[in-house]
């Protein structure tokens, strides 16, 4: 069974902790250096999270329709895309097995992955803030 | 949870032990030694061509290959439809969109490449192009080919695809990679999807017997990068390490001699397969950083692929070496394959190997030094980027920050 119930829970969780990045004066730039919008498309439930991070730009999370229009798409089961945020994917082996599937100038949010690894404490206590321990512990 | 996904962390590379998961996949059919161009049609009728596009560049069709090539295919019963041989020095989108869109205005059923990377990476993308549509731009990523079951199932097959190698370096005849240049952005993308591993791939010493030395080093030197790096990768594995020892053992005892002299056939030959074994670690996605900081060098400086590997190669090797024992043990492995110390610190072991492999760089008359290519102090800050967004970063067995990459960029320079 999926961890999340349905849409609005992968927004509640995972989208919040896009819009909480999005607002990190210490991590932004970084973020912003990808100089790309990228969709992460959610399988299980469906879902989609739109992330402008351009240089010189307002960053911009759109859960749901968007008129953004992607550079770079990443499609994933929300599962994997949760577990990714525990620190429990490779994203290398997750892109290997079919896990993840990346179209376009991949190497732009590749760079990202090391950048988010103290993420994911804060996912974590995200969750458990939230009183979803339940989402860490199936995981 | 999906199965073989480990319950606990991803803690980082796992250099050592039994893996939690690793995947190791060899679909193209190899067929190698002597004599064998002639028997071209035959082998690829096997695979389902009936009527072929050969891709090429215009110095190999000089050479008179493409020309026994063809007589090959028609003496197996399938049919040339001509010949698309504008592939550029590095291959680019619009060389990829020509060669697919000759394919269908000659009626092919399938694509053949002669040459080197740039024209196998060129066919396995026109390939994509030819039977899918659309521009390669449309195409860049992992593992984005169409698939059976709304994008899950199986992926859709390409049109039948063949190489025969003319240079032992890139491998690209048994990769499922095809790395394009956008001229426009200068950089350089990938396209990866298991389908585009060839069908076929033939190699024939005959396929070398022009090469120019310093062109059969620089390959070599790829190659040698490739084992290095698929056996000290964090996606190391038995079966790729099996690959890349063989690959190391046979470049130990053949690259000099088929530089030197390039009239050695068994040399040649031999090069042939090491590159072809070289090259299967990265199924596994084991590679490293000397591919990371060598792809802009490329993308920005043209500096050839080969060249920038074997000036990068020795300084991440010292680099690693010093990340740990488990990374130090592995270069030990490689150390006593090519007969060196093995004894020591890590750091001793990594200076040890990259003083033996810059010995080699020298004895075979390549460039030492990135300065010697082209590449300028001031642009070590775009390089850095370029090395920060590699795919082939991420699997290098130690961690490199920013600052890690340009103080590399700065040793080799």
């Amino acid at each position: 069974m999926a961890y999340f119930r349905d849409e609005q829970e992968v927004y509640d969780h995972i989208g919040r902790l896009f819009q909480d990045l999005m607002r990190d004066q210490e991590l932004l730039p970084k973020f912003q250096r990808a100089n790309t919008i990228v969709q992460y498309a959610f399988r299980d439930p469906e879902s989609c999270i739109t992330v402008k991070m351009l240089e010189g730009e307002d960053p911009q999370v759109d859960l749901g329709p968007t008129d953004l229009t992607p550079e770079v798409t990443m499609s994933m089961d929300a599962d994997t895309a949760h577990r990714f945020w525990l620190g429990k994917v490779n994203v290398t082996v997750a892109l290997a097995r079919g896990q993840m599937k990346a179209k376009g100038p991949v190497a732009k949010i590749l760079k990202l992955v090391p950048l988010v690894k103290p993420v994911f404490p804060r996912y974590r206590a995200q969750l458990e803030a939230a009183g979803r321990s339940d989402l860490v512990q199936a995981a | 949870m999906e199965a073989g996904a480990a319950a606990g962390e991803f803690a980082g590379p796992q250099m050592a032990g039994f893996k939690d998961f690793y995947q190791f996949l060899a679909p193209t059919r190899v067929v190698a030694g002597r004599g064998l161009l002639d028997g071209i049609g035959f082998e690829f009728a096997k695979e389902g061509a009936k009527r072929v596009l050969i891709v090429t560049d215009e110095v190999i069709r000089d050479m008179g290959l493409v020309d026994r090539v063809a007589s090959g295919l028609e003496d197996g019963g399938v049919e040339p439809a001509g010949v698309y041989d504008r592939v550029p020095q590095d291959s680019d989108s619009a060389a990829v969109v020509e060669a697919a869109e000759a394919g269908h205005d000659r009626g092919a059923n399938a694509i053949l490449a002669v040459g080197g990377g740039s024209v196998m990476d060129t066919a396995k993308a026109a390939a994509v192009i030819f039977t899918h549509g659309g521009e390669p731009r449309e195409w860049e990523g992992y593992y984005g080919l169409p698939r059976e079951d709304d994008g899950l199932g199986r992926p859709l097959d390409l049109a039948p695809l063949a190489c025969i190698p003319t240079t032992a370096g890139t491998g690209s005849e048994v990769s499922f990679a095809a790395v394009i240049k956008d001229r426009d952005e200068r950089i350089k993308f990938q396209i990866a999807d298991f389908p585009m591993y060839p069908r076929l791939a033939m190699l024939d010493p005959e396929s070398t017997r022009t090469l120019p030395p310093h062109i059969a080093a620089a390959t070599g030197m790829d190659a040698m990068t490739h084992a290095i790096e698929g056996h000290v990768s964090a996606e190391w594995n038995p079966h790729a390490s099996a690959y890349a020892l063989q690959a190391l053992r046979l470049i130990r005892d053949n690259l000099e001699r088929a530089v030197t002299d390039p009239a050695d056939e068994d040399a040649r030959g031999n090069m042939l397969i090491a590159a072809n074994l070289a090259i299967m670690p990265t199924a596994s996605a084991a590679i490293g950083i000397t591919h990371s900081l060598s792809h802009p060098c490329g993308a920005r400086y043209d500096v050839p692929h080969g060249v920038a590997n074997a000036i990068n190669l020795p300084w991440v090797i010292e680099f690693n070496a010093t990340g740990g024992e488990p990374i130090a043990d592995r270069y030990r492995e490689i150390s006593q394959v090519l007969g060196l110390e093995v004894g020591g610190s890590g750091e001793q072991v990594g200076h040890a190997l990259a003083e033996h492999v810059r010995g080699l760089v020298r004895r075979l008359g390549l460039p030492g030094r990135l300065s010697d290519v082209g590449v300028p102090e001031d642009g070590i800050p775009a390089l850095v980027e370029g090395a920060e967004g590699d795919g082939c970063t991420l699997v290098n067995p130690r961690e490199p920050t920013a600052e890690d990459f340009a103080r590399l960029y700065r040793s080799a320079l």
